[in-house]
């Protein structure tokens, strides 16, 4: 996938810059608006100025020349898009999320470099580069955040979930969305161990903070960088958020049951964990250490396999 | 009735993709595909079959390139196809791609799933998916005599009850149960065995519920398909092949051997009875509008009801077959029969791979190898030179004077493309005739994989994988046969790494330079009854420093470059077996060693004719040789080397071998040395190290020259042999270009530096 990645990184003429630049800004005045319409929010001139980071008069001029390209139409004191302009909103949005799954499935890259990386991309992929690649990532249907990735139609299932700040104290839940903006709370969030898939329960809540369990650490998080995670609610009496055992706390010699593998691993390494077998239910047994210490190798299903300890740490297990 | 080379009907269809699989063309009756997981011996079994004599290893990974073979029974031509070992075929890898494809597209007469008996688990989960595929299987289930030798005793009979389809025990490395095998694939191919392939029932509920909702469509529109449900699992999995097949009507070819099988009981006989005579085909070559819309309709269906599959649908599948496979394995399999009271694997793993044993073990047997090599290979070198450079070359001479051959004209293609031809024939092909030999017996014998297991602590916190250790040690015999090995990385990120550092090990047409220099010059600095001592110990501080850049630049890699590569991580570790010696000789030496040898040999004849050329075509009455040396001189003296050594190492990029000869001719050519060598403007060696000393001081050489040739030929670019082989490992100009660029750049900074420090100090 080298090759995929190096034919986006272009070099420019400054003329193709500025087009590039006026796209840019289009295109994310469309993704604003197409977020206010999906969240059931009013979308106006200040709305718009606040999303983009600009003043109210270049908000004001590209809203004429969205009009004018009759992507976008006054509703009064707001502004809706039209069908057309809907389309390509969710067309950029499509290609984002796209571009998030191939970081995350397809290479090593970090998960704080996912969402800047897919706002470049996002306006460079033409269309038929955008189906090719979803092609080849095997048609993904949700980004590594838990967002769904529209289809080539434009459909998208109804949003689901609530908001963390909305679960009651005591209560448990799974988290399905992580939400990637700002950036420096999703870093926070990420590295609390929040993944969609992932068990969480609420301790304690206040106005401004809470008091949270996730994998088995006790974690405080404050309400605006809560209010970015998205969950939904176990049924009373179920708890999430115990003290994990992973593969990694194994001793040698010690047989133990794979609970699952956690939804951290993704990518060609949980493939590669599938294909060996390790499935919930799976017996393993740690054999033997290497002279290090770290890779430690596995009986499983009759093979003996080496996994370095990370690895292991994603390997959820129960023992026997 | 005729057998004609297609045995079904829609053939020509099948030709054709498997001209798009990369099939050679050629006439058969049966196609075969040989399928499996990674180190089941499959390669064993094809040789078994083929008589071919595919490198065989122990451990995963060997087959990436598709091998393909033919054997003839009873009057038919069998074609074999060996596919990449794989452990699944849910299409995550290009591997995976590849068997997938084969078994679906190519449409095997009959598909042979070798399995390790030790492992059966494991390997029906492969088993049980090609069954979904195709009806056409035989399981051979390799390894018995290893399956008995641990305490497992697997019921065959009962094992082809489970799966439907005939199950033959073997010991492909003893031939065992091969004509049961033959007999098995007849029988399959010609339709004299019926199989009834053992296909998932249910999966997890909430797939099952999207499954069933899918499959009426499918059959709706394919109603002869017997594998409806696997190609409805398949759509909602997107997979982009099925997909397409779907839309064009192939799925109803592929599903089965020939279309028609659905509905008539007999399977293969009908097929070849009104083969090309069909006047009704069972379904439309060129669909109806109507009919595209329909399909159409089903592939939008498909992806609608995918939103309604549980997130972890793929693991949940994963799980299903798992389960299937530990529910045959349990009826069909008993272990622990012997009640094995000295489990020899276990003892010597706990030895080999120990806190304390572990790496001196290691370093011993490592040590072994490259003595017995240096040490054995001194002989024959000795012998070759004598044979083809001190006679054959004589011999040559006069016999092209004999026949009147112009003096260019022997001088171009003697003295300068043979002379070259034999040098690198002379000094590489002993050493790795004895190094590749011993490395495959530790690889055959499962010592290999242990290595990487200890030393993946290390090449892990440099970006890289355990397996490059022994790349690594591969590349001390020859970089291009490293580079080659490098295939057993199955992780992107970590193989390119591996294949762009290989050059820091110091190969063997490297090693008698540094030796050579050495001692000629460091070893001069001492006693004379320390001279070997010393002059050993820094060849060696050569080698390890080579090992540091490796790892420098493992580092270095991993942390820009190769930054956003895909990684992953799986080691297995093989159960120790018995190395067969006589084999492992005769496929080692043909196939690592004469391989490379033959590329090497390819690219030095070309060098040697420009070696000659340049000494002893003159420009303005000097021979082009001096031009370039007298261009290259300060170069070379900023790093403290000097014009003819930089000229030598431009025109010997071909082969490191030819380097020092090289130099050595270019020495007297340009410091005008008289009664030197042999004749002006030809390759040498001089007697002895001392004459040679002599000659190199003549021409102006300083200990800082030594030192800086013996670091410069650890760190430069690699030979074209290698970055030939690197271009077509990796597929990349790019990587090919920064695995040239980066060492040639160390190079250069530290010789600079060391001639810096070196006057500063000196003055």
């Amino acid at each position: 996938m080298t090759a995929f990645w190096s034919r986006f990184m272009p070099f420019q003429s400054r003329e193709r810059r500025r087009e590039a630049a006026e796209r840019i800004s289009l295109e994310d005045a469309l993704k604003h608006l197409y977020d206010c319409e999906r969240a059931g929010r009013p979308c106006t001139l200040e709305s718009l100025a606040g999303s983009l980071e600009s003043s109210r008069d270049s908000a004001a001029r590209l809203l004429t020349t969205l009009e004018g390209l009759a992507l976008v139409r006054p509703e009064g004191e707001t502004f809706g898009l039209t069908e057309e302009g809907r389309r390509s909103a969710v067309r950029v949005l499509r290609t984002h999320r796209l571009w998030e799954h191939y970081l995350a499935h397809r290479t090593g890259a970090e998960p704080a470099s996912w969402h800047p990386s897919a706002d470049r991309m996002e306006h460079r992929l033409t269309e038929e580069e955008t189906e090719e690649l979803d092609l080849r990532l095997g048609r993904p249907l949700f980004d590594p955040h838990g967002d769904p990735i529209p289809t080539r139609e434009g459909e998208l299932p109804p949003p689901r979930g609530t908001p963390l700040t909305r679960l009651d104290a005591g209560r448990s839940a799974e988290v399905i969305h992580v939400e990637d903006e700002p950036s420096e709370i999703f870093e926070t969030l990420v590295a609390q161990g929040f993944a969609p898939g992932c068990g969480v329960q609420v301790l304690e809540a206040d106005a401004e903070v809470l008091r949270l369990r996730i994998a088995g650490r006790e974690q405080v998080l404050d309400t605006v960088a809560a209010a970015n995670v998205t969950v939904e609610p176990f049924p009373a009496g179920v708890s999430a958020g115990e003290p994990v055992r992973t593969l990694a706390d194994a001793e040698l010699g010690e047989a133990v049951t794979v609970s699952r593998i956690s939804p951290t691993c993704q990518g060609p390494n949980r493939r590669r964990l599938l294909d060996l077998g390790v499935v919930p239910g799976t017996t393993i047994t740690p054999e033997l250490s290497s002279s290090g210490g770290d890779p430690v190798a596995y009986r499983i299903r009759g093979a003996l396999i080496a996994f370095r300890r990370d690895q292991a740490a994603s390997i959820e297990i129960v023992r026997r | 009735m005729s057998l004609a080379a297609e045995p079904c009907r829609g053939c020509d269809v099948r030709a054709e993709s498997l001209v798009r699989l990369g099939l050679s063309p050629g006439r058969w009756d049966y196609l075969i595909a040989l399928a499996g997981n990674p180190n089941t011996g499959k390669s064993t079994v094809f040789n078994e079959l083929t008589g071919l004599r595919q490198h065989t290893g122990n451990w995963p990974g060997k087959t990436v390139v598709r091998a393909e073979g033919v054997y003839s029974r009873d009057g038919k031509r069998v074609k074999v196809v060996d596919l990449p070992g794989t452990y699944s075929l849910q299409a995550g890898s290009t591997d995976e791609e590849v068997a997938r494809d084969f078994v679906l597209f190519g449409r095997p007469d009959v598909t042979i799933v070798v399995v390790d008996a030790t492992q059966l688990e494991r390997n029906l989960n492969l088993v049980l998916q090609i069954l979904e595929i195709t009806d056409r299987v035989v399981v051979c289930l390799n390894l018995m005599d290893e399956a008995r030798r641990h305490g497992i005793a697997v019921d065959p009979g009962r094992l082809a009850e489970e799966l439907g389809v005939p199950v033959v025990p073997t010991v492909a490395r003893r031939g065992d149960g091969i004509p049961e095998l033959l007999e098995a694939i007849d029988g399959v191919a010609s339709g004299s065995i019926e199989t009834r392939p053992r296909r998932i029932e249910r999966h997890a509920e909430p797939v099952e519920q999207v499954i069933e909702r899918l499959v009426p469509m499918v059959e709706s529109i394919y109603p002869n398909l017997p594998n409806a449900r696997w190609v409805a699992l398949r759509l909602l999995n997107a997979d982009e092949s099925v997909e397409e097949a779907f839309r064009s009507g192939d799925v109803g070819r592929i599903a089965g051997p020939d279309g028609a099988s659905a509905e008539n009981g007999d399977l293969a006989s009908s097929a070849f009875g009104d083969s090309g005579a069909s006047g009704a085909p069972v379904l439309p070559l060129r669909p109806s509008d109507s009919a595209t819309a329909a399909r159409r309709e089903v592939l939008e269906r498909a992806s609608a009801l995918r939103w309604e599959l549980p997130r972890d649908f793929h693991d949940a599948v994963v799980e299903t077959v798992f389960a299937a496979a530990e529910g045959i394995a349990r009826k069909s399999e008993e272990r622990g029969l012997r009640r094995v009271k000295f489990d020899l694997d276990r003892r010597m793993d706990l030895v080999l791979t120990s806190r304390w044993l572990g790496f001196p073990l290691m370093l011993l047997i490592l040590a072994a190898v490259f003595w017995i090599t240096i040490v054995g290979a001194n002989v024959p070198s000795r012998l070759l030179s004598v044979l083809l450079i001190e006679n054959g070359r004589p011999w040559l001479l006069g016999l092209a004077e004999a026949v009147r051959f112009p003096g260019w004209a022997s001088g171009l293609l003697i003295d300068g493309v043979y002379l070259a031809t034999a040098w690198v024939v002379s000094v590489m092909l002993p050493p790795m005739a004895i190094f590749f030999p011993l490395f495959t017996l530790l690889e055959d014998f499962g010592y290999l994989p242990r290595v990487a297991f200890n030393l993946d602590g290390m090449f892990r916190r440099v970006g890289a994988h355990g397996k490059q250790s022994l790349t690594m040690c591969m590349g001390f015999g020859c970089n291009a046969a490293g580079v080659v090995a490098t295939r057993v990385i199955d992780s992107p990120r970590e193989r390119l790494i591996a294949i762009i550092t290989n050059n820091f090990s110091l190969c063997n047409g490297r090693w008698p330079t540094q030796i050579l220099i050495a001692t000629i010059f460091i070893g001069a600095l001492v006693p004379a009854h320390l001279a070997g001592l010393v002059s050993a110990a820094a060849v060696v501080a050569v080698a390890l420093l080579g090992i540091a850049a490796m790892f420098a630049a493992s580092w270095l890699l991993s942390r820009t470059f190769l930054r956003g590569e895909a990684t992953t991580f799986s080691l297995e570790l093989p159960p120790y077996r018995p190395p067969r010696i006589l084999q492992t000789l005769y496929t080692s030496v043909i196939d690592r060693t004469l391989i490379v040898l033959w590329r090497a040999v390819l690219f030095a004849a070309p060098a040697g004719a420009v070696i000659w050329l340049v000494a002893n075509v003159s420009v303005g009455g000097t021979p082009l040789a001096g031009h370039f040396i007298s261009w290259l001189n300060p170069l070379g003296l900023l790093i403290g080397l000097n014009g003819v050594i930089l000229l030598a190492y431009v025109v010997a990029i071909p082969a490191n071998e030819i380097v020092i000869p090289t130099v050595l001719m270019l020495t007297v050519l340009s410091a005008g040395i008289a009664g030197a060598g042999a004749e002006a403007g030809v390759m040498f060696e001089p007697e002895s190290a001392y004459a040679m000393g002599e000659l190199l001081r003549a021409g102006g050489w300083t200990l800082l020259t030594a030192v800086s040739l013996m670091l410069f030929s650890l760190l430069h670019n690699p030979c074209s042999t290698t970055l030939y082989t690197i271009y077509r490992e990796s597929g990349s100009a790019k990587w090919t270009t920064v695995s040239a660029l980066l060492p040639l750049a160390m190079g250069f900074s530290v010789c600079f530096a060391v001639t810096r420090i070196w006057h500063i100090v000196v003055s």
